[in-house]
């Protein structure tokens, strides 16, 4: 008898442990500890896998590496292409402040590569107000990103420690199960990247890789519109801007990208596999198409950012 | 009785095991991994490689890679060598485009100047691993 109760009270402690144990495993932060600064609309989770959205998310270039284009490409730095700094009070929504934070990213990689320091402390003041209203301040310790952006030697360590920052927020606001805002930021630094290009490359008509990099967007804005259909449903301001995305991805559409795939060649140099890649790839495109998606590009933005 | 016992025994085994698995701290090799890309290259994307001590045998992530960039890709862990750690790199069909695995060695950078915009996957796999744990960073110039 004794032996039965001291056998059943060891069974359930086991089954307390596991159950525990199981729970704990599986604790996430709850999106409820940033409620308090989310939009009174509360959003549904989209039908797709939280996994899959982050796929996708994870394959959006980064907008510095067309403000690297730009820079390489000697064009000159024009403050007038960026969206003003001061603006930060007209934005007072969270998918107003989500997409203006993607908006104010891509300027500050722009002022950094182009090392317009003095410009980039604005940006950087602006970034931080509307991370911290968003709740997601605390990944930008402003004293060193300050520190770092008033000495053009630190270009580099500015320039990881705000990439590694735009990261993390990322990151974290899919673990939050936010990944709507997520969407909001990297549309709204990609359309501001390519809003930049589309300027530069109204001045300066003759220059077809500035074309052909619109072009190649094209893949990107699949991906952003791809992005957006999974939350048309659960919330209006995403199903809205979708819209207008969707028909700038008919524009893009009429150009074609053909590709044809050659075995790549290889050596190695100190330690590192050296790849020459022997694939080509042909845009077939006209002036006409680039003009029309530059007119829709600058109509979006100037919805987003007003 | 005793069964149910041992039974619940293995979960809870089970459970402590996957848990110290699961301590796979990928962050920091990152950070190591970073001031590891060469110079010129500008720091882009970082990746967890945490193969959940050999529950998983793949890793994979992407991105969009841009004709006229060259992208390094670096793996980084415990040591010197890359612990069975192997990158492939496929393009958008899937073709292979390059392997960290080469020519009998296993190196731990690949460079890759892109001549064909597109979505690229960057697979990660273990052979021979111990630790099953890494990081990775994708740098770009142009």
């Amino acid at each position: 008898m004794m032996k039965n109760i001291f056998m059943k009270n060891i069974l359930l402690g086991l089954v307390v442990i596991v159950t525990i144990s199981a729970c704990d495993s599986k604790k996430k932060p709850s999106a409820d500890e940033i409620s308090g600064v989310l939009d009174s609309v509360k959003i549904e989770e989209p039908s797709i896998s939280e996994d899959v959205i982050s796929d996708i998310i994870q394959q959006i270039p980064s907008p510095l590496e067309i403000s690297t284009l730009l820079k390489e490409s000697d064009t000159k730095y024009d403050k007038s292409y960026l969206n003003d700094p001061e603006k930060i009070s007209d934005y007072n929504s969270n998918y107003k402040k989500a997409l203006a934070l993607g908006v104010y990213g891509t300027d500050l990689g722009y002022t950094n590569i182009y090392e317009q320091n003095q410009d980039a402390l604005f940006y950087l003041n602006s970034i931080k107000s509307l991370a911290d209203d968003l709740s997601i301040g605390q990944f930008f310790d402003i004293g060193t990103i300050k520190r770092l952006a008033t000495n053009s030697k630190n270009l580099d360590s500015l320039l990881l420690i705000t990439t590694k920052n735009f990261n993390n927020i990322n990151n974290y606001l899919q673990e939050q199960r936010r990944s709507n805002l997520s969407i909001l930021l990297l549309s709204g630094g990609w359309l501001e990247a390519l809003y930049i290009v589309a300027r530069v490359s109204e001045k300066n008509p003759d220059n077809e890789q500035l074309k052909e990099t619109i072009a190649e967007q094209k893949i990107i804005m699949d991906n952003v519109v791809l992005l957006m259909s999974f939350y048309v449903e659960s919330d209006p301001n995403i199903k809205q801007l979708s819209g207008k995305f969707s028909k700038l991805q008919e524009e893009f559409n009429k150009i074609e990208i053909k590709t044809v795939y050659r075995e790549p060649t290889y050596e190695v140099v100190d330690g590192m596999l050296v790849v020459k890649d022997n694939s080509t790839s042909e845009i077939i495109m006209d002036d006409k198409n680039i003009e029309s998606i530059r007119n829709q590009v600058y109509e979006i933005r100037e919805n987003i950012i007003n | 009785m005793k069964k149910l016992i041992f039974a619940l025994g293995i979960i809870l085994l089970t459970t402590s095991i996957s848990q110290s698995y699961a301590q796979c701290n990928t962050e920091k090799h990152v950070e190591a991994c970073i001031p590891k890309l060469q110079s010129g290259f500008t720091f882009l994307k970082s990746y967890n490689i945490d193969g959940q001590g050999g529950a998983k045998n793949k890793v994979e992530y992407s991105y969009v890679f841009t004709k006229g960039a060259t992208y390094q890709i670096r793996i980084c862990n415990d040591g010197e060598g890359t612990d069975g750690i192997v990158l492939t790199l496929y393009d958008s069909n899937r073709n292979s485009v390059a392997s960290t695995k080469y020519e009998g060695s296993t190196l731990s950078s690949i460079a890759f100047p892109c001549q064909v915009t597109g979505i690229y996957y960057l697979t990660f796999t273990f052979e021979g691993s111990s630790n099953y744990c890494g990081g990775s960073v994708l740098g770009f110039k142009r």
